[in-house]
């Protein structure tokens, strides 16, 4: 089987621990894995902030860089993996001619954890046991509805029952927590609670973006508690998320 | 508009006792979401319809409101169409004076709100009163109200006390009940008095011409009811086609709003008091508002016309429980009111609303009739930008990005200047500790992640050149466990008599030969002895009236003169009535109105006695509605679905029976009965 990855801007600049995770994983599960050259970012924060030309540019260019490649392609980001399946497609949705090209590479597109379940019916390895708490990112759980897939694979994984934190944004959204960084605020003090109360050693989550915000947080509260993504647990790495 | 935006936002944050409001909001309405919903044989399917009504009507709306029109005014209603707000008010404002009104009782209206009803009707001098237990207490505060369904969600007791003590003249005391019993004795003599009432309309059917009320509190029956006149208003786009269609409604409006499988009351309103009736107004108007509806049909947020005003977004959305209802600065607040405001009112005042959310997506799984509130806060940006809205430092910072982005080289080139620059910035544990504006707030209580030394794209080649090493690990088709759905009873008395008691009410199986004493047993004690009785019920009722004065008891028929005098009937402390069908998936009583059948037996006295006979019990609204209950309609002026006693949440969500209508309800299942009339 092959597969071809769109790494995400976030893995690639902050996070490239992560990527090299997420190659690991993939090719443990048997992946001949292809990284497609001269993708960058899929263009979300220009598409969620409203500057849709911009973004419909970008979404353009990332959809040229993808119809170069045949195979499934793989995101390790339940935010990204919903921009290129449901973003383009309402940037194109009254564009004869980008329209289903939008709409071809959304029908290849998986998010990381989808990916192993669905399409593979990959079981991990089991790995040394760790105190984790799952956070169900939005974009994965409701945007994409994928909610059984990453909870599957940890427990595998660390074999046994998989605490997982309420249902509940971050806090992040992008330039939300710039613009409105009061409430970006008072929505992370509430998740950092619910995350000391679990007792958790770590964080995980399929979406670095609320791994980077709810770390941020962490780190700045003096805890201890770390966030790894998903792929991370998945590869026994060892490796902190930056 | 966004300056005072982000006060009201830091004010609001700053205050510990709506915090902890708001999250007890949000804690007990979530909660009830779920299993409310998971009560239907398929949710998801009854979500789907709810959905696909609610966009056909909103497809068909001109025509659709014409039907419903028609239907309406050959029901006896006059129908009045204001295509703004000042029309609206100017309607009822010039509707009243000419009927020499002066006292008039309203029942909790959003629509009323959004038009500005009450600064009108007082501006002409009018004395008006809200009387929904929470709009009453925002009422006496001079406050708007915080959230769609539940008006004072902002208030903590002890505020509600001081606002009883300082209004009603009661002594200081947090028990809600006691605060609840006065707000109740303060409205009784209100209704009484009021020579109109107003309220709104949930859902108004287009085929039959009916007027669906939605309420808990019994406070909306009142006034539906007793008033000589009653004013509808209600929003263009709540029409639907058919009965059929409403009970589609019906069963997700309350589960997503309150968590309830029927709200305590769904009153079915027609024409007015009819000749012999034993109430209902003398006069029915109905004004259908546009105010910028039909308009919307054509814009990219047409699809929020579908909403329902349930108030579920509300309650599932983060952002709307860290700063509540009145930070949003508008009518309607949370993700509906984030595109309902700027949709009537325009982007250049209310479009900042938009911004104000993750995208999170819980208000897309929480609405009953699937709108995608994300993807129109998406829209309504994307209209701010093209308005060139945001501020300057975002269209700086996204320029910059789309160019960075816009290119390998150029990516890999910023990566460089991005690593330059954080090389300069105070870190600790190899995190940043403070950013620069516009970022400075993400540092505020974040650390930021510093840019990795090599990103991904430089250490892919060594990556994939790695031998594979294949420890562990099977591939497998994954199973899915299915869960199995507990299966339904058929014994539709057995679920009957189990939903009611699910819902408060008490319930006695009996016989027709047992019911008098059975009922009598109601009346010990002192000063119980009165019972406020409907002429008309099925089997020998009139033989049943007749043994219960022989027990001793006072049997007093509502609406007998021709027309019910509430005023002597203080005394009842019983209310009789005869359920013409029971509803088992919620544990419904159906009691038309008309004559011999006065509404106030059901609701003036603190105790209802309802007798049902076994045989008329049916599964489900959606059953009865549109075959039994469409041939009711057809006969009657009104009729009210009543599911357990009067309640409200209204004071810190804490439940309270016994609001405006009885506190107890009493349900007589009575086996199949001798043949004799009624």
């Amino acid at each position: 089987m092959q597969a071809d990855l769109f790494i995400t801007c976030l893995i690639d600049a902050f996070f490239p621990h992560v990527g090299e995770s997420v190659v690991r994983v993939l090719q443990r599960a048997g992946v001949e894995v292809g990284f497609p050259a001269g993708q960058t970012c899929c263009g979300q924060p220009l598409f969620n902030t409203g500057f849709r030309d911009l973004a419909r540019s970008q979404a353009q260019r990332t959809l040229e860089v993808l119809e170069k490649t045949r195979a499934p392609i793989v995101v390790p980001s339940g935010s990204c993996a919903a921009m290129i399946r449901h973003g383009y497609l309402e940037l194109f949705q009254e564009d004869p001619i980008w329209r289903p090209r939008a709409e071809a590479i959304a029908a290849r597109t998986y998010e990381f954890s989808e990916f192993l379940v669905e399409v593979l019916g990959w079981e991990p390895p089991r790995r040394a046991p760790m105190s984790l708490v799952y956070h169900a990112s939005c974009h994965l759980q409701r945007g994409l509805g994928i909610e059984a897939a990453p909870r599957l694979l940890l427990e595998r994984a660390c074999g046994g029952p998989l605490p997982v934190l309420e249902s509940e944004c971050c806090g992040f959204g992008g330039a939300f927590a710039a613009e409105h960084p009061e409430i970006s605020a008072a929505m992370l003090a509430r998740r950092l609670g619910q995350i000391e109360a679990s007792v958790a050693v770590w964080v995980v989550a399929g979406d670095v973006g609320c791994l980077m915000h709810l770390e941020g947080g962490l780190r700045r509260a003096g805890s201890g508690v770390r966030c790894l993504h998903l792929a991370q647990v998945l590869d026994g790495s060892g490796e902190s998320l930056a | 508009m966004t300056t005072a935006f982000r006060e009201r936002v830091r004010v609001a944050l700053a205050n510990p006792g709506l915090q902890q409001a708001l999250d007890r909001n949000a804690e007990r309405r979530r909660a009830a979401w779920g299993p409310a919903f998971a009560s239907l044989p398929d949710a998801q399917e009854t979500r789907r319809r709810a959905a696909e009504i609610r966009r056909r009507s909103v497809a068909e709306l001109p025509t659709l409101v014409d039907r419903f029109v028609d239907r309406v005014q050959q029901r006896g209603v006059i129908v009045h169409r204001a295509a703004t707000a000042a029309e609206a008010c100017s309607v009822i404002v010039t509707l009243l004076r000419e009927r020499q009104v002066r006292r008039v009782v309203k029942a909790k209206s959003m629509l009323t709100e959004e038009i500005g009803l009450n600064r009108a009707l007082a501006a002409a001098g009018l004395e008006v009163v809200e009387t929904d237990l929470g709009e009453f207490i925002i009422q006496l505060r001079g406050e708007p109200p915080a959230h769609i369904t539940a008006p004072a969600i902002h208030l903590r007791r002890e505020e509600v006390a001081r606002t009883f003590e300082a209004h009603l003249g009661m002594p200081y005391t947090t028990e809600v009940e006691a605060m609840t019993a006065a707000a109740r004795r303060a409205l009784r003599s209100k209704f009484l008095e009021a020579q109109a009432g107003i309220s709104g309309v949930n859902f108004g059917v287009a085929k039959s011409g009916t007027l669906c009320l939605v309420t808990n509190e019994g406070n909306g029956r009142f006034v539906t009811t007793l008033p000589p006149i009653h004013i509808a208003v209600m929003g263009v786009e709540r029409v639907v086609e058919s009965l059929a269609d409403l009970s589609v409604m019906l069963d997700v409006l309350p589960r997503a709003g309150t968590g309830q499988r029927r709200t305590s009351y769904v009153s079915l309103l027609q024409g007015p008091r009819r000749e012999g009736d034993a109430d209902g107004p003398m006069e029915r108007h109905l004004v259908l508002v546009d105010n910028g509806r039909m308009e919307m049909r054509d814009s990219p947020l047409s699809d929020i016309l579908a909403c329902i005003r349930c108030g579920a977004c509300l309650n599932a959305c983060p952002v709307y429980q860290e700063i509540g209802g009145h930070a949003y600065g508008s009518v309607y607040p949370g993700p509906m009111g984030s595109i309902v405001s700027p949709g009537l009112w325009g982007t250049a005042a209310f479009g900042h609303l938009a911004t104000a959310s993750t995208l999170c997506g819980a208000c897309r799984d929480a609405c009953p009739v699937g709108i995608d509130l994300p993807e129109m806060l998406l829209r309504i940006r994307a209209e701010r930008e093209e308005q060139g809205r945001p501020p300057f430092w975002m269209r700086a910072g996204m320029k910059g990005l789309a160019f960075t982005i816009g290119s390998p080289e150029r990516f890999r080139a910023g990566l460089r200047l991005g690593r330059a620059v954080f090389r300069l910035l105070p870190r600790r544990g190899g995190w940043i500790r403070m950013l620069p504006p516009p970022l400075s707030g993400w540092t505020a209580v974040r650390d930021f992640p510093p840019l990795a030394g090599r990103p991904f794209r430089d250490r892919w080649h060594t990556l994939a050149a790695q031998p594979i090493d294949l420890e562990g690990g099977r591939l497998s088709r994954a199973s899915e466990a299915s869960a199995a759905r507990p299966s339904d009873s058929s014994d539709l008395r057995s679920r009957f008599v189990g939903a009611a008691r699910d819902i408060g009410c008490e319930v006695v199986e009996t016989s027709w030969d047992q019911l008098p004493e059975a009922i009598a047993a109601y009346a010990e004690g002192p000063g119980t002895r009165e019972i406020l009785s409907c002429e008309q019920g099925p089997g020998p009722w009139r033989q049943l009236l007749t043994s219960l004065e022989d027990l001793g008891l006072n049997v007093v028929l509502a609406g007998s003169e021709g027309r019910a005098q509430p005023e002597r009937y203080a005394g009842a402390s019983l209310g009789l009535t005869a359920a013409v069908a029971g509803l088992a998936d919620a544990g419904t009583l159906v009691l038309p109105s008309g004559q011999g059948r006065s509404h106030l037996a059901s609701l003036l006295p603190p105790v209802h006695l309802a007798v049902l006979r076994a045989e008329d019990i049916g599964p489900s609204l959606e059953a009865w509605l549109p075959v039994d209950g469409h041939r009711w309609l057809a006969q009657e002026s009104t009729m009210v679905l009543v599911s357990g006693p009067s309640r409200t949440a209204d004071i810190e969500m804490t439940l309270t029976v016994g609001v405006h209508g009885p506190g107890r309800v009493v349900v007589f299942v009575v086996e199949k009965s001798p043949e004799a009339g009624g």
